[in-house]
């Protein structure tokens, strides 16, 4: 059964919402939100096809499409000089995150269920924003990434600057101007590479960097990498690229934000681990130390200021500086148990501040405010709301049982293999994460109510939808984490070639 | 038998599902879900500890999760101190089931309560199967968040709140010293599991720095886990959870994982003389550091938490001194006179309504049946001849006397003679006299809660006969059986130290009868002998006080000054960035001004600058 079909329609299928909304009336609220919803469906349903086909045991590899595209051809030959494919592919790691973009997209659609205006407008970006993701996570060369990495890009700035809170315009040009540089230098980085090699197929290029004739010196691909790592630092985000992502956790609206911590930040890490570490080892395993202190420092400079935040929404956001310092921490490690555990860390991550976040919305809807003191005792008016609340925390504070615990135990595993002083002094982070979430999450549900919160609406109806999904997923990987670790099996194989171990 | 093991912590994880689920619906009738599955837990580990006095370990595994090569499992284990572990905890969680459906009779949140009361059973029964290290660890603090949630079952008191919140950081301080030393002993030995983990050590696989580090990081988990000196602070707060809970979570069991951690990697702990030393020096000094704050203690669940905390640092002590059998003996025999003595104490409270001894007095009369059964726990605990408290306790000073540790040994009796004092101060305060404060409508609780005390009550007395110098030492030979690394079943000691350990008992007693059923001397004789030393007893030595002024200042200093760098630095750098870029555009500007003369030097410029660029490198990066 011939299958390239599958990543293109997989990947544009979104656009048929778009079409759809189109010509939809704007005034007609819950028909449009309807449409939103399904319009992240057929994605979710060929993902969950595509791990199913995986879980039968066959190849991955039945997915690739590869067609001819962009050629520059010279005045004289007729072999182009320079080709562009459209290749699309999936490996296990970008299974998961195609499988993840995919729930997390559904979810958030329910979230904006909290939108207030201009349903339609919303949507279609929404919706372009879903086919920038998936298709960063499924392109097979750098042109292809690139164009879908700058179509996440536009959708997500007019998706805060339109329909966020107070400072809205301030956020969304904070966040263009980071990424827009990032995504600079990223271009950057890829042409010179292009030029170089005269290809961007990733596996291409990964073979041709391995060869030591390449037309590269040691210098130029170290400087490629570290303009990789300031590229993807300002995704990730890096210390002290991160300023931006705070305003942007605060303004944007709760299903944005969903899917920007869910996602987009994992673009970050994706493009270190695929692009950085794939195609260059030698020159990452230099950088290693810096690195790891690099995560080192994300790791603490988030918890102890996330410790200090009166507002849930800041809490969380250090929280995420503080949870990609993990990714950091495993990647530096340079070994399989902590690349392995930087990937879960993405995935996990990816669940957990999906489901803080879309409660967030769920308490910011019935109390207009996400602010730690005026929420104090609300568990006795949402003890549903408040327990998913307390349970979502002690996913993100790596309780065993949950996926953040496996992620951190194996990112830390690795790290105390090759730096172990670095990695103890990591180890703060651990206590410091229990000591910032349970003063923000007991300061709002437990206590002393400040006000009166009885006829206040607990969690209801389709609101249980992402909670329930979300958390199910979170103990499942906690759980069974072979859910994970099998389709990783091959990819952290490849990278582990790559880097000679 | 022993191959169903795994069963016996899913009951209660069934029951923590159910309830979850439709315990609103079932209201109280949802202790019955509660009693009836812990109930088969405690039938099935009844069995497995029957089939384990003849059958040899049983041990199965599976792949737990796969990283390149490394295979980590899961898997259960029953070996004697695991089979052991599950009896007392599946039969302690059981009685304590029992005993809430009357305490926690009308509480709006019943069926939330037995819902966690199942988490937390699931997880310590899950706790004490593990065959290897990291599932233990992953149980640890599963059994963390139990205790977290029933600690604060009383969400919307400030005190709750706050007693959950320290106990959860607390014991996480000490778990992250478990998560260092396991990882570190994993890349020693590239297994979790503890059998390769003692060969690899036997074998001299692991140097013996290596050892002591990690023995010792492993200790400060059980440090944290067991109110250990300097992490205690947490365990007599957590006595704003609903009494039940402190009975099973926070004196029979869960607190009791710390001890039983260390011996489990007993002969890990072997391998190092100053990872023993250590382990008995903390205890020893928890144990007398805690037995002097309960000395003046007014909240009867307090002076019975500092006592807990003492109580374990017996067990460490006796575990530090290389006494195995001593150690497991007196968790075991701690938690069934801790236990009714919890349960008891509850009972009073449920008579009376408050927690403040001052305030109780004469209830002998009143409670027909606490009374007796408080006094048989209060003789096991203070070590009075033929109670279960007596034998395990006078194994442990034999153990430290013979481990070579004369002042540990002396620390220890000196705690005894304070345990024997505070208990009774305790029993005469609450049970003789007369009424000091208001007691209306004081009533005998209802035979679902003291039906489990007598149970309790039983096996505080007779629960000692499994090992005595007297009858022989059957728990210890069988503990030991077939692992000789963990010392002999039985230490001989001098015959003084069992007489001596009567004696100071019973001055401990007989003082407190003085003072407090007597009252022949004055009740401020010692406070008055001693006003700051009564001051600095009933403010814990400052403890508090002090991590409040260093940690929590620092940690919130250090975070204030980080905000400093965010705003200031982080932000200072973005906004030069964006008025660099704002200059070059208005000095860009500027060029734009209609002179062919500017555009002419510019255009020049910018030749000459390729020009030298394209020399120096020949057009090309390399």
């Amino acid at each position: 059964m011939n299958l390239s079909w599958v990543l293109t329609t997989l990947v544009f299928s979104p656009l048929l919402g778009i079409v759809v909304l189109a010509f939809m009336p704007k005034t007609q609220e819950k028909a449009i939100k309807f449409v939103g919803f399904l319009a992240t469906l057929p994605a979710l349903a060929l993902a969950l096809a595509a791990y199913a086909h995986y879980l039968a045991g066959k190849k991955l590899s039945d997915f690739t499409i590869g067609h001819e595209w962009i050629q520059f051809r010279g005045m004289s030959g007729d072999a182009p000089i320079f080709s562009v494919y459209y290749e699309l592919g999936l490996s296990g790691f970008q299974l998961l995150l195609v499988v993840l973009t995919a729930v997390v997209a559904t979810l958030a659609a329910i979230a904006a269920r909290y939108v207030k205006k201009e349903w339609k407008g919303y949507f279609m970006l929404f919706l372009l924003l879903e086919v920038g993701m998936l298709g960063v996570f499924t392109a097979e060369n750098l042109i292809l990434f690139f164009i879908f990495f700058e179509i996440t890009l536009i959708p997500t700035f007019f998706l805060i600057g339109k329909w966020g809170y107070f400072e809205k315009e301030k956020a969304a040009y904070s966040f263009l101007i980071y990424n827009g540089l990032g995504s600079a230098v990223l271009l950057i980085v890829i042409m010179i590479l292009f030029a170089k090699t005269g290809t961007t197929n990733i596996d291409l290029l990964t073979k041709i960097m391995a060869d030591p004739s390449a037309p590269l010196s040691g210098d130029l691909k170290l400087g490629l990498l570290i303009s990789l790592l300031i590229a993807f630092g300002v995704k990730l985000p890096i210390f002290p690229l991160h300023s931006w992502m705070l305003k942007v956790h605060v303004q944007a609206p709760p299903s944005v934000v969903m899917i920007h911590s869910g996602i987009l930040l994992k673009i970050g890490a994706y493009g270190l681990i695929r692009f950085g570490m794939g195609i260059f080892p030698a020159q990452f395993e230099t950088l290693a130390t810096l690195i790891a202190i690099l995560g080192v420092i994300n790791l603490l400079y988030g918890a102890f200021l996330a410790f200090i935040q009166s507002d849930f929404k800041m809490v969380l956001a250090y929280s995420s500086i503080s949870h990609m310092g993990i990714v950091l921490i495993g990647l530096a490690a340079m070994n399989e148990a902590g690349i392995q555990g930087a990937i879960f860390q993405v995935v996990s991550h990816g669940l957990i501040s999906a489901l803080l976040f879309f409660l967030v919305g769920v308490l910011y809807e019935r109390t207009d405010t996400s602010l730690i003191e005026n929420l104090g005792g609300i568990a006795k008016g949402m003890p549903i709301a408040a327990g998913f609340l307390l349970a979502g925390a002690m996913a993100s504070l790596g309780l065993p049982g949950m996926s953040g615990f496996v992620s951190e135990f194996m990112a830390f595993l690795g790290l105390f293999k090759e730096l172990p002083w670095l990695a103890a002094v990591g180890t703060i982070g651990i206590i410091m994460t229990a000591a910032y979430l349970l003063r923000a999450v007991l300061g709002m549900t437990f206590g002393k109510a400040h006000r009166e919160f009885i006829g206040f609406v607990d969690l209801k109806g389709v609101e249980f939808v992402p909670v329930v999904v979300l958390t199910a997923l979170i103990v499942l990987i906690g759980v069974y984490p072979s859910v994970l670790s099998s389709p990783l099996q091959a990819t952290l194989e490849t990278i582990m070639l790559g880097l000679g171990g | 038998m022993m191959e169903n093991a795994w069963l016996i912590p899913l009951f209660p994880l069934l029951s923590f599902l159910i309830l979850l689920l439709i315990g609103k619906r079932l209201r109280e009738a949802s202790a019955y879900v509660g009693i009836l599955l812990t109930l088969a837990s405690l039938v099935f580990s009844i069995l497995v500890l029957f089939e384990r006095f003849t059958e040899p370990t049983y041990i199965t595994k599976f792949d737990w999760l796969t990283i390149g090569d490394l295979h980590l499992t899961a898997g259960f284990e029953v070996n004697q101190l695991n089979a052991l572990m599950l009896f007392i905890v599946s039969l302690v969680s059981f009685l304590v089931h029992t005993y809430s459906k009357g305490y926690m009779h009308g509480d709006e949140r019943f069926p939330v309560f037995y819902a966690y009361l199942g988490l937390f059973t699931f997880a310590m029964l899950g706790l004490v199967i593990s065959p290897n290290l990291l599932q233990t660890y992953i149980f640890w603090e599963l059994v963390g968040v139990g205790s977290f949630l029933l600690i604060g079952f009383y969400f919307y008191k400030e005190e709750a709140k706050a007693a959950a919140k320290k106990a959860f950081i607390m014991t996480r301080i000490g778990d992250v010293g478990l998560f260092i030393g396991m990882i570190l002993i994993f890349w020693q030995t590239k297994s979790f599991e503890y059998s390769e983990i003692f060969r690899a050590v036997e074998a001299g696989a692991v140097s013996q720095t290596m050892i002591t580090l990690t023995a010792i990081l492993i200790f400060i988990g059980a440090v944290g886990k067991s109110g250990q000196f300097p992490l205690h602070t947490w365990l007599p707060d957590a006595m704003e959870g609903p009494t039940p809970v402190s009975a099973l979570i926070h004196a029979a069991t869960m607190v009791a994982a710390g001890v039983y951690l260390v011996a489990a990697l007993f002969p890990l702990f072997q391998a190092s003389q100053t990872a023993l030393l250590t382990v008995a020096t903390i205890g020893a000094f928890t144990a007398i550091f805690a037995a002097s704050i309960g000395l003046v203690q007014t909240d009867i669940k307090r002076v019975l938490a500092y006592s807990t905390v003492s109580q374990l640092g017996y067990m460490m002590l006796a575990l530090g001194s290389a006494g195995y059998v001593a150690g497991v003996f007196h968790l075991m025999t701690h938690a069934f006179f801790k236990a009714l003595l919890f349960l008891a104490a509850g009972s009073v409270i449920h008579a009376v309504h408050t927690q403040n001894i001052e305030e109780m007095g004469g209830l002998w009369k009143k409670l027909k049946f606490t009374g007796p059964l408080f006094l048989i726990g209060t003789l096991a605990i203070s070590g009075v001849p033929g109670l279960s408290g007596f034998f395990s306790k006078d194994e442990i000073l034999v153990a430290a006397w013979e481990g070579g540790h004369p002042v540990l040994f002396l620390l220890a009796l000196i705690a005894a003679f304070f345990t024997a004092f505070y208990m009774f101060r305790l029993f005469f305060l609450v049970f003789t006299g007369e009424a000091r404060g208001e007691q209306k409508h004081v009533h005998e609780s209802p035979s679902l809660m003291t039906l489990p005390m007598l149970v309790l009550g039983v096996l505080a007395i007779i629960g000692g006969y499994v090992n005595t110098p007297w009858f022989g030492s059957f728990l210890g030979d069988w503990l030991v059986d077939g692992n000789e690394a963990l010392g002999h079943g039985h230490i001989e000691g001098p015959a003084w130290i069992m007489i001596a350990a009567t004696v100071v008992s019973l001055l401990g007693i007989y003082l407190a009868w003085l003072i407090y059923g007597k009252r022949s001397v004055a009740r401020d004789w010692l406070s008055g002998a001693g006003g700051t030393l009564h001051t600095i007893l009933l403010n814990k030595y400052y403890v508090d006080e002090f991590y409040q002024l260093i940690v929590v200042n620092f940690v919130k200093g250090f975070s204030y000054f980080l905000r400093f760098i965010d705003v200031f630095l982080v932000e200072g750098i973005v906004k030069g960035v964006a008025g660099f870029v704002q200059g070059l555009g208005i000095t860009g500007s500027k060029m734009q001004n209609g002179q062919v003369q500017t555009y002419g030097a510019v255009a020049f410029i910018g030749l000459a600058v390729l020009a030298v660029i394209f020399a120096l490198t020949g057009g090309y990066l390399k």
